[in-house]
């Protein structure tokens, strides 16, 4: 029973292994090249858009896939011509028909991708909605991290407006000088799966996104900021409506305030920048988006992340103060005669 | 035995409506605030679901606390009014009298003293639950409209008042829930005289048998046909004291809580210790009779 498997196992194996020890063909590189290196080479797609054919050896030559795959690794078929048919009515059945190429390797980011937003659109009949080759390149494919400022340049390929306020922000400052610590777009929106930031589901998972490294006691201390923030946040308010809005939770007729609402989407500011959102001179503004009509005092009934203290909240300490103290004394004390009572009952018959 | 010969008029039907619609609100107000206040675990976004999403329960709480209010301020009127046309005496004011009941019922209960006083009307336990209620409930409504208005509220008081009237709504909320549960549920419920249930406050009788039992002095009344005592002195005295007599109570029969159980158990401590501690003589007799038993 185990025989057949075995053997399909030992010829796996060895088919890999040929694989491995096999230098790529450049031959077979070098033979599509003669038609494919010449720059000029292209057709007219039905819809009347010219479509280079040319593919640019060097650019091919240093990418992460130039030493190790030659061209009918993706493009299988295509080993001479005659070329298998492929729907030349636009740009987009052209690039369609290529689409599925890298999923015989990467499968799994292809599955991811297939959830993401962009392959919504795609789906939906939206022809700029990009796929794997529009934003890693057909040929030119290199690290897409490395450096990690790459990332929002791809992005910024179609979203440009973006992608400027995010580079203006203190977490695109700080990635343009190399900082690793700053989330570059795919921290939040991720690289393949990516949601519809309109979609309420993401919108309410954003505050864990922003804790994952506002809560981070090293990240903290390294940058001399609390680490307290979404622990604060979610015990007001907004926090706990946030939470409460989380999950099939019904009925939601307004929305509340989520970390982007105050500090802005791509646009963050450091909190002590003048231009800051957040900071003590523009806060009422912020508070005024949605509560009209709020006045200079108003923004002083958020703690600004700050945990009750005597220094920052000495009202607020002290009734919290007292209730800890004044509970277990009421309870105790009444449970105590209900004890006794019952105790009394218990003897006493 | 309770066909309508043996049973009095406790409470008016004003009064039962008021105690039905006290008890409608506190289960509606506990339901829609205890999501809010215990929100990270794991049960509030059921609940929440069931009745409508978070604005649904939010608009909920809002109609069922000013209710609460509309309802407090009813009776609160309506306790002041006939005393200030002196039509009414002021049966729930704690007296000297209920302090020393308090005391003198933990004493009977700790077995040092005889069978507990005579009630009046209402006994101590129930002004507690009475005040416990009307200054809970006071904090209750204050705290409730400082949320419910947040702009007035830091315009008038200032911004930090809002999140310490958060603070104590949710904690006085909680206060308050625990003591229905231990207080009210044990002495209307599951009290040896009560169980299964105190249904007074809702036919608005009592029986005649109990009421001599339990509130031997307003009986005695009842069976002399004598009004209740007028209220001495100046309504308006008696009234604006009666909040501070009904603070001193809520916060004394909790002290004598401790205060007792804690001498008595204290007292059982040190006898206990006299009694282990080793005593020469006796302790020595016992070992040396011990071995022979043994061998035996």
């Amino acid at each position: 029973m185990r025989f057949p498997i075995l053997v399909a196992l030992a010829l796996t194996a060895a088919a890999g292994g040929a694989r491995a020890e096999d230098p790529p063909a450049p031959a077979t590189v070098q033979d599509c090249l003669a038609c494919h290196g010449d720059p000029d080479l292209s057709i007219t797609l039905g819809s009347g858009e010219t479509q280079s054919l040319h593919v640019d050896a060097r650019a091919y030559a240093h990418s992460v896939h130039g030493s190790a795959l030659n061209c009918t690794a993706c493009h299988p078929g295509f080993a001479e011509p005659p070329h298998p048919a492929v729907n030349t009515a636009s740009r987009a059945t052209f690039r369609a028909a290529f689409r599925d190429a890298c999923k015989t390797c990467h499968l799994d980011n292809d599955r991811k991708a297939h959830d993401g937003v962009h392959y919504k659109l795609l789906a939906a009949g939206d022809t700029r909605a990009p796929f794997c080759a529009d934003c890693h390149t057909a040929h030119a494919i290199e690290p897409p991290a490395r450096p990690r400022s790459r990332i929002s340049q791809t992005c910024a390929q179609c979203h440009a407006p973006i992608v400027a306020a995010y580079r203006e922000s203190v977490h695109g400052r700080a990635l343009t000088d190399g900082n690793p610590d700053v989330p570059a777009c795919t921290d939040c929106h991720r690289a393949h799966d990516m949601k519809d930031p309109r979609e309420r589901a993401w919108l309410l998972e954003t505050p864990q996104m922003c804790g994952k490294c506002h809560g981070d006691k090293k990240l903290a201390a390294k940058y001399g900021m609390s680490d307290k923030v979404l622990q604060t946040y979610l015990a007001d308010f907004h926090g706990m409506t946030a939470s409460l809005h989380e999950g099939k939770s019904v009925g939601v007729t307004r929305f509340t305030a989520l970390c982007i609402d105050c500090h802005g989407v791509h646009d963050i500011k450091r909190v002590k920048d003048p231009e800051s959102r957040v900071i003590r001179a523009n806060l009422v503004k912020t508070c005024q988006a949605c509560h009209a009509g709020a006045g200079p005092t108003f923004p002083a009934a958020w703690l600004s992340h700050y945990e009750p203290s005597p220094q920052k909240a000495p009202l607020v300490y002290a009734v919290r103060l007292f209730y800890m103290a004044f509970i277990p004394f009421v309870i105790g004390g009444l449970v105590l005669q209900v004890g006794l009572n019952l105790w009394r009952f218990w003897v006493g018959r | 035995m309770s066909s309508k010969g043996d049973t009095v008029v406790r409470f008016s039907l004003r009064t039962r409506i008021e105690h039905a619609s006290v008890m409608g609100l506190f289960l509606a107000l506990a339901v829609t605030g205890f999501p809010q206040k215990f929100y990270p675990a794991p049960w509030t976004r059921g609940l929440v679901d069931v009745l409508g999403g978070i604005d649904a329960v939010r608009w909920l709480h809002r109609a069922s606390g000013v209710t609460f209010a509309l309802l407090f301020a009813v009776h609160v009127v309506g306790a002041v009014w006939p005393t200030l046309r002196r039509k009414a005496a002021l049966s729930l004011v704690p007296e000297a009298k209920d302090f020393r009941d308090a005391a003198a019922t933990l004493r009977y209960q700790l077995g040092t003293a005889p069978p507990p006083p005579a009630f009046d009307r209402f006994d101590y336990r129930q002004k507690f639950e009475y005040w416990g209620l009307l200054l809970g409930g006071s904090v209750m409504v204050a705290t409730g409209f400082l949320l419910l208005f947040p702009l007035l509220a830091t315009a008038v008081l200032g911004g930090q008042f809002v999140p310490a009237a958060k603070v104590a709504h949710s904690n006085e909320g909680l206060m308050a829930f625990l003591v229905v549960l231990t207080w009210h549920i044990f002495n209307a419920h599951l009290s040896p005289e009560a169980f299964p249930g105190d249904t007074t406050v809702f036919t608005g009788r009592i029986g005649r048998e109990r009421l001599r039992h339990e509130h031997p002095l307003e009986y005695a009344r009842l069976v002399a046909g004598a009004p209740p005592p007028p209220l001495a002195g100046s309504a308006v005295r008696a009234l604006a004291l009666a909040p501070m007599r009904g603070a001193l109570l809520v916060m004394y029969l909790p002290t004598l809580g401790f205060v007792m159980v804690g001498l008595h158990a204290g007292r059982r401590l040190r006898a206990a210790l006299r009694r282990l501690r080793p005593r020469p003589k006796p302790g020595d007799e016992a070992k040396e009779s011990e071995p022979p038993a043994s061998a035996a």
